[in-house]
């Protein structure tokens, strides 16, 4: 028998995770809704012998069409036919909860909890709720829990079960609206009743979508009706606005939360608030426009100390031991191309991949505290102004600061913004953005070439760095079509995350780095070892690699480079730092390097490195988060951006005499 | 008293009601759901030269960009 299926439904900062944790603890799956970029989270949930299957939907306010979110979410309680609906409300804002839980009522779903969460904040705050008035009113069974304390999660499972075996007998209430909108909405019912369309989808629910123009929902009244059965639809619309001199959606929605406003009266009430003082402060300290930078710069160079003075050491220790164990097994190898293939090719790719885990994990875990905390909401809101002139959000801050580290955390991190164009976006510039490996080459390069001004140098590639980074970004987002959200932001409430939390987040979502970035960085891996290593290895002059190079030659000379510096560059797709490796065993020492090349070229070679293409890591991290086309296009633009920057770098260099 | 003003020009301290919200339907719909919707009351919270406004509706904390905040129209309680 197939497993019976729940549904968690709610707003953002509701506590559907912890609740989707305490029901399946560790037997989760993130993988993608199909055909989006949408996060689906689903696990097994056991109790008295039975499992079932429980699926977190996007957390949304509503349920429009006019986000992916609320899409994916909306079609799956339409058509998904989960068993159960688990409506997770916020306690401390009933108001707004209940708008989305309307939303599913209208929906004719009868099979419907409602988790009614921090319920424990909610009496802090001096809110008073007739748990059992609430159900009566509502319709459907109403669990009051703490689900961050694990106070009440029991009682959730057993109604949940109740409802799954059809034990609860549900009258869900239905909002009403004005007897003219009523009217309006028994009108179209009467227009599309009898229809195929009217078989598939609740009557009520498709009337009322038509009256706020719902695009998906127009496109399905012209599928099964034709074009004419839309326009009659459509014209008796309009009709109806013209009448109102208002457009329905705003009716609808005024009337809706009218509704609720009367529903609660019947169940809450306010007694004496504990005002929330700290929050007000906490508040005023980070938006506001000087205090709120330092803040920031504190912050962040917090999660910066936290990761990398952890994650560092335990990168090197795991690239240490994978280097050890594939010298120990090289000699038990006889065949000389399985070996090389073996402990270069794979060993060492697998190993530059589990390398990263500590740090992955480490950055999900400081910025999940960030999240739960409620501080990524704040810098949003601090950073919008500055950002949305480049066409970024606010929040891409987090992005574009992490890059600094490693992009290949940073480019995963963009799945906390909200709108697929601003991920797309801020996932392209971000390989712009030096990484810590970028570090190295700048600082050895600048060293050798610029001494006592290396610093100063170094700085300004920094600073070409992120003028390219914004400059793109500013570029970019003229092409990516979709509307980047009009900004308004909900600022949740100040919450100390638990540990358990934190931890089964980061667990997961660095799991599924090394599952998805790490195909691709192995199969690099791999092709870069083949390349170094036939017909002849590297330093004989035969290797394909070398060869690569010496195609490349006349092409680098645009820029002022040889083929040494082509060779360096292909190794560095692999890792950043190699570019120095490979000039250090072309060249023999840093002083033959000097000698060699003219300050000048050196400038044009730290440029070109830290921008010509994302490392096979990171590329993988994008190809993980959008797909391969949106990977290959930031790489091709990459490339091209950094030929020019350097060709140009060379020629004014020339001009001016350096 | 019963002048209808964009959001953007309450101070701080100040309550006001919700009339209308002139923008297009992925604003309008975005800002109902989020508990911004014609009859509900909001307070302002803060408010910054060129950042946005905070307020608090239906028990929550938002803040409202500085372009759309011109375009919630309310009357002032």
């Amino acid at each position: 028998m197939a497993m019976k299926v729940i549904a968690l439904a709610g707003n953002p900062n509701v506590g559907k995770t912890t609740i989707f944790n305490a029901l399946t603890g560790m037997h989760q799956h993130v993988g993608n809704w199909p055909g989006v970029t949408v996060e689906k989270k689903e696990g097994v949930f056991e109790y008295g012998g039975e499992r079932f299957l429980v699926v977190d939907l996007p957390g949304t306010y509503s349920l429009t069409a006019h986000s992916i979110d609320e899409l994916v979410a909306r079609n799956f309680l339409l058509n998904g036919n989960p068993d159960v609906v688990v409506n997770v409300v916020d306690a401390t804002s009933i108001l707004r909860n209940l708008y989305l839980t309307m939303e599913i009522f209208e929906m004719g779903l009868k099979n419907i909890v409602i988790a009614l969460n921090k319920i424990d904040l909610a009496e802090k705050k001096g809110i008073r709720i007739d748990v059992g008035k609430m159900s009566k009113v509502l319709g459907v069974p109403v669990v009051p829990l703490s689900a961050k304390k694990g106070e009440g999660l029991g009682e959730l499972k057993e109604a949940i079960i109740r409802v799954a075996h059809g034990e609860v007998e549900e009258n869900p209430i239905i909002p009403h609206y004005d007897p003219e909108v009523e009217r309006e909405i028994e009108h179209i019912s009467r227009v599309l009743e009898g229809t195929k369309l009217a078989s598939k989808y609740p009557l009520r629910w498709l009337a009322i979508k038509l009256l706020q123009r719902d695009e998906e929902v127009i496109k399905l009244v012209e599928r099964y009706l034709g074009k004419e059965g839309l326009e009659s639809v459509m014209t008796h619309i309009n009709e109806v606005e013209e009448r109102y001199g208002k457009a329905m959606d705003l009716v609808i929605a005024g009337q809706k939360y009218e509704f609720i406003d009367g529903l609660t009266h019947e169940f809450m009430s306010y007694g004496q608030a504990s005002g929330d003082v700290l929050a007000d402060q906490l508040d005023r300290l980070l938006i506001h426009p000087v205090y709120g930078f330092i803040a920031m710069a504190i912050v962040f160079y917090g999660v910066f100390k936290f990761v990398f003075a952890f994650g560092l050491p335990l990168q090197n220790w795991l690239a240490e031991a994978f280097t050890l164990f594939g010298n120990w097994l090289a000699p038990h190898i006889a065949n000389q191309a399985l070996r090389g293939l073996i402990v270069d090719g794979i060993i060492g790719g697998v190993g530059m991949v589990l390398s990263f885990f500590p740090l992955v994990f480490l950055l999900f875990f400081a910025l999940s505290f960030l999240e739960d905390f409620g501080y990524m909401a704040r810098v949003a809101v601090l950073m919008e102004g500055i950002l949305r002139k480049f066409g970024l959000p606010g929040k891409s801050i987090i992005p574009l600061i992490l890059g600094l580290g490693c992009n290949v955390p940073a480019v995963m991190s963009t799945r906390t913004l909200d709108d697929e164009k601003d991920r797309l976006v801020t996932m392209f510039v971000n390989p712009f953005i030096p990484c810590s490996a970028r570090l190295s080459v700048i600082s050895f390069l600048s060293a050798i070439f610029f001494g006592k001004d290396s610093a100063l140098v170094a700085a300004s590639i920094y600073v070409l760095a992120f003028a390219v980074a914004l400059g793109s970004a500013w570029l970019v987002s003229r092409f990516v079509s979709g509307e980047s959200s009009p900004f308004v932001i909900e600022l949740p409430e100040y919450l100390i995350p638990s540990g358990k939390s934190l931890l089964v987040h980061s667990w997961e979502r660095s799991k599924e780095f090394v599952q998805k970035a790490g195909t691709v960085i192995l199969l690099g891996a791999i092709f870069i070892w083949y390349l170094s290593n036939y017909p002849a290895p590297v330093g004989t002059g035969r290797s394909y690699a070398e060869q690569i190079g010496h195609f490349f030659e006349p092409y680098m000379r645009l820029m002022g480079l040889d083929w040494r510096a082509a060779v360096s560059l292909l190794f560095g797709i692999i890792a950043k730092e190699n570019v120095i490796s490979t000039l250090g065993v072309i060249y023999g020492s840093p002083e033959a390097i000097r000698d060699a090349m003219t300050p000048l070229q050196g400038y044009v070679l730290m440029a070109v490195t830290t921008l010509y293409i994302p490392c096979i890591a990171t590329i993988g991290a994008i190809k993980a988060e959008s797909n391969w086309k949106w990977a290959a296009l930031t790489t091709a633009y990459m490339i091209t951006v950094a030929s020019i920057i350097g060709i140009l770098i060379w020629h004014l260099g020339i001009a001016l005499g350096w | 008293m019963d002048m209808i003003v964009p959001l953007s020009e309450l101070k701080p301290g100040e309550s006001a009601v919700v009339v209308d919200i002139a923008g297009g339907s992925g604003l309008r719909s975005r800002l109902y759901a989020m508990g911004v919707a014609p009859g509900v009351i909001i307070r302002v919270l803060e408010k910054y030269q060129f950042g946005p406004v905070v307020v608090e509706a239906g028990g929550t904390r938002l803040a409202v960009g500085k372009g759309m905040s011109a375009k919630i129209l309310v009357r002032r309680l």
